[in-house]
């Protein structure tokens, strides 16, 4: 029980201070593209504190409040069902499926808080994120079919394990087309160019962010170091191979060993986000519904059908 | 009397009872009692269900039989409660005895239909049912009604000449003795023997129960029906309309399945895991998910969304059903309880904002959420639920169904099941945003909360949606009985499929953790001061009341622009046109036979003589 509590305790503190380096990565990478310096990567972390400590905060309501509470919440949960490495709480229980609903249902937080604001900008901004949602959806749906019939189980853990012997899920034709089409759906999932249309900041005010300030954006701010976090997680342990490394003979070393091989897959899923986000420009909202159920669709389906033969 | 007999006829006799006394009140305490009765009975008879009750009663040329097994229990438990929820709704939003009538009728017609242990007590209480929903829907809108009674009748036709062709063969209208004979058959043909039933005979049985059942649950492209329907009537009845009745449909495919569905399969052979037949139903119901999901978002109207909505999820039962192994057709029950949880609760959500305000368009709507606290804790609840939140009931069916479907090899049946789960997202939140979020129109500030009878439906739907979330193992425990076989292992919080894992007890203990975590950080930071909605950035313009705030019209208008080509095509216009292709038949026909000229009249009479004298009569 304390044990679990324990280690339960030690994978937030771990995907959240993970969650705010890889955010600083993200903006040291893109300076450096840009012919920058950019910041150091510890400043989200000091942009959070400073949004927390602020002295005024404003709300529109209870739902207002407890929004955001759910969407970190929400976020926290999805970690815990994904193994890292070997410390999962409740890798057993990690099915691709849930994993793939709960990483969706922050959103469904940020959404209910944004939109009893009334602000107009969150409205918009609103409808963006669930048009991205609804068009990312499908690519997504046939990715994990694709790996639930390739390897005949659910369990994020068993497909981890499976990897060991069989190579990474990348190696094989159908997981490949699946992994591409997946890591094109992990654009729109970060919000990052060229699917960033729920935020577009310069077009519609940061959308449904446009309200909050102060605790509630740094509560934001957290979620969304988590939720990057998980998503690559997720990512890395589905096509990648995951992280189980059994080559010492203490398990602190192999824990150490294999949340460090998972880091680094971890960030080469993120490099080839920021990369892409740094020299596409924005699509409008049916561009992205028309391209998504487009090309990565019949990639992921061709993938998913040849998964099944 | 028998029990059975109880269950069917209490409604309907206390409906009359309600319509014949017609006093304030009294009407009212009668007609409960009528939806009370068979729900404490079908509670009294759980223990019982599993040895089999049985009542018959002889009118003559045939009997009409009830039989009480497993599967029967569970659909009477559904139309049992959501039918004394919504009949509790009433209360408050019925306007008169007439509704008390046919509310209860189709209530008793359903049960009938539930409990049917042969073909023509079936079809008596299939008409019923349609009959009773028809003069609801009557009361409010004729063209919706006659709409949904035409293709009803066609359905209800269509079954009927199969019943009657089974009859002409097997000689017997029982479920038993038409099951032998189709399982005898299915053997025959197996060994390469001969058939009762040729295969075109049975191409055609198939077809006609397919239109008869696919009409009922609202099939692709049979739903045209269901969005006006839905709406055209007291929306306390439609959470009982949707929840329930939607649900003969269901089971009739789940009947279908019994009686000559191992006939079909060794007839029509497989399609991947699938068998052929079972593929049809699933791609139509995959069909049904988007083309329901999709027009639920682009809906204007509250009502119209969840008539839309209501179709989409029972797109997910037919894929459940259609993809038939012990697990998919598990699954597709477990759909068919939490589906009938969710909506009967939206339904009464609407019934509750249609009765308090009086308006159902999108565009009269905002922030009511202030004004009926009560009703938004509720519409979120339902919101959870349909939207396949865990721990709430409506994602551990859903789950069981991806995986069911996913693990028999049907990557396009599975690529269409998750686009649905998106949809179901999108529209939800279009709902919300327009009717309880935002701005609140003034007209809309004296608005109550919801009245007593309602608020008390609403929760006893919404305990069941919530409790039967965290415990889903409930539920597996009554379907794995239906089976005679342990098909979702686990025990009361966690479902085990063999090859996936869901524990809703894991997920609120850490939801909760979560929230906790969040709440600390928040309460650590400084105090908040509420603002009101007028306070809010416009890019840095002064707002007012006067300017409105709040997207609420044509919210998915992207989506609209982006499905244009798909949006041209319409079912509901195909059959209007063909309605309106008949109708000028008719009227061509008048005018070219009865032409009013005698002398035309003449000639039929020696035509027809020309026509005897060939025959050589």
């Amino acid at each position: 029980m304390i044990e679990t509590a324990l280690k339960a305790l030690f994978i937030l503190l771990y995907a959240t201070f993970v969650g705010f380096m890889f955010m600083g990565i993200i903006r040291i990478v893109t300076a450096r593209i840009h012919r920058r310096v950019g910041p150091p990567i510890y400043q989200p972390i000091l942009d959070t504190i400073k949004l927390l400590s602020k002295k005024s905060n404003i709300t529109h309501g209870l739902i207002y409040d407890f929004g955001i509470l759910y969407a970190v919440g929400a976020t926290v949960l999805a970690v815990m069902f994904i193994p890292l490495g070997n410390v999962g709480v409740l890798r057993a229980y990690g099915d691709l499926i849930l994993i793939t609903f709960l990483l969706e249902i922050p959103m469904l937080g940020i959404m209910f808080a944004a939109m009893s604001s009334g602000n107009p900008w969150a409205g918009i901004g609103a409808q963006r994120a669930l048009l991205t949602l609804l068009a990312i959806q499908v690519p997504l749906g046939f990715a994990i079919v694709a790996l639930a019939e390739y390897y005949g189980t659910f369990s994020t853990y068993q497909i981890v394990m499976a990897q060991q012997t069989m190579g990474w899920s990348i190696a094989h034709l159908p997981l490949l087309l699946a992994a591409i089409a997946y890591d094109l759906v992990l654009q729109a999932m970060f919000g990052k160019e060229p699917f960033d249309i729920m935020i577009a900041p310069g077009e519609i005010s940061l959308g449904p962010m446009v309200e909050f300030g102060g605790k509630h954006m740094g509560l934001l701010n957290i979620q969304h170091a988590i939720a990057l976090f998980a998503e690559t997680l997720f990512f890395s342990n589905i096509f990648l191979g995951g992280g189980v490394v059994t080559a010492f003979a203490s398990p602190i070393l192999n824990t150490i060993a294999s949340l460090g091989v998972l880091l680094v897959k971890q960030v080469a899923v993120l490099l080839v986000a920021t990369f892409m986000a740094a020299i596409f420009p924005r699509f409008t909202i049916d561009q992205a519904a028309k391209f998504y159920w487009k090309w990565p669709t019949i990639i992921a389906a061709l993938g998913a059908i040849l998964a099944s033969l | 009397m028998n029990e059975l007999a109880l269950i069917v006829f209490a409604p309907l006799v206390a409906g009359a009872l309600a319509w014949l006394l017609d006093v304030k009140g009294i009407k009212e305490a009668i007609g409960l009692i009528g939806a009370a009765v068979p729900l404490a009975y079908t509670a009294m008879l759980y223990e019982r269900a599993s040895e089999g009750i049985s009542f018959a009663v002889n009118l003559g040329v045939f009997d009409i039989t009830f039989r009480l097994g497993q599967l029967n229990w569970f659909f009477v438990g559904i139309a049992v409660l959501v039918g004394f929820s919504a009949v509790l709704a009433l209360v408050s939003t019925a306007k008169d005895s007439y509704e008390w009538l046919f509310a209860l009728m189709s209530l008793s017609g359903v049960l009938g239909v539930f409990l049917a242990a042969d073909l023509m007590t079936f079809f008596i209480f299939w008409e019923v049912m349609t009959f009773a929903s028809f003069m609801m829907v009557l009361h409010y809108n004729r063209s919706a009604s006659l709409k949904y009674f035409l293709l009803s009748v066609a359905g209800a036709y269509a079954m009927l000449i199969a019943i009657t062709f089974i009859y002409a063969k097997v000689g017997s209208f029982d479920f038993g003795a038409v099951q032998t004979v189709f399982a005898q058959d299915a053997y025959a043909k197996m060994l390469g023997g001969q058939a009762t039933f040729s295969s075109t005979e049975l191409m055609a049985l198939f077809g006609l129960f397919l239109v008869a059942f696919g009409v009922k649950a609202g099939m692709f492209p049979l739903h045209v029906w269901a969005p006006d329907a839905y709406s055209e009537t007291n929306q306390s009845y439609t959470s009982m309309f949707s929840g329930v009745l939607s649900k003969a449909g269901v089971y009739g495919f789940i009947l279908m399945y019994i009686l000559i569905g191992t006939r079909l399969a060794v007839e029509f052979g497989a399609f991947r895991s699938a068998s052929k037949f079972g593929y049809i139903i699933a791609f139509l119901g995959g069909l049904t998910i988007i083309v329901g999901g999709l027009l639920a978002a682009l809906q204007e109207d509250i009502r119209k969304l969840f008539a839309y909505s209501s179709i989409s999820q029972v797109g997910y039962i037919l894929v459940g059903i259609g993809v038939g192994t012990a697990l998919s057709m598990q699954a597709a029950l477990f759909h068919a309880l939490s589906h009938a949880l969710f909506k009967g609760l939206f339904f009464l959500i609407v019934a509750t904002i249609v009765h308090r305000t009086g308006k159902t368009t999108f565009a009269d709507m905002g922030g009511l959420a202030e004004k009926m606290p009560f009703t938004f804790a509720m519409a979120f609840v339902a919101i959870l639920s349909l939207a396949g939140i865990p721990p709430l009931v409506g994602f551990a069916s859903k789950w069981v169904l991806f995986e069911a479907v996913i693990s028999q090899n049907l990557p396009i049946l599975g690529g269409m099941v998750f686009f649905g789960s998106a949809i179901g997202f999108v529209y939800l939140i279009r709902f919300t945003y327009a009717v309880w979020f935002g701005q609140r129109p003034t007209d809309l500030d004296d608005t109550k909360d919801a009245p007593l009878p309602l608020a008390i439906a609403m929760t006893i739907l919404a305990l069941f949606n919530v409790v039967l979330g965290i415990a889903p193992g409930l539920v597996a425990k009554e379907l794995n009985k239906m089976f005679g076989k342990e098909i979702i292992g686990g025990n009361l919080f966690v479902l085990d499929l063999g090859f996936g894992k869901y524990n809703a007890l894991a997920i609120l203990i850490y939801l909760i953790a979560g929230l906790i975590v969040a709440a600390v950080i928040y309460f650590l930071g400084a105090k908040v001061r509420r603002v009101p909605v007028t306070d809010t950035y416009q890019s840095g313009n002064p707002v007012t009341m006067d300017y409105n705030l709040t997207i609420r019209r044509n919210f998915f208008l992207p989506l609209k622009e982006a499905l244009a080509f798909w949006l041209r095509i319409s079912f509901d216009r195909l059959y209007r046109d063909i309605g309106a292709w008949v109708e000028d038949l008719a009227e061509v026909l008048r005018n070219y036979i009865y032409n009013g000229n005698v002398q035309s009249y003449a000639w039929y009479l020696l035509i027809i003589l020309l026509i005897l004298a060939m025959w050589g009569v």
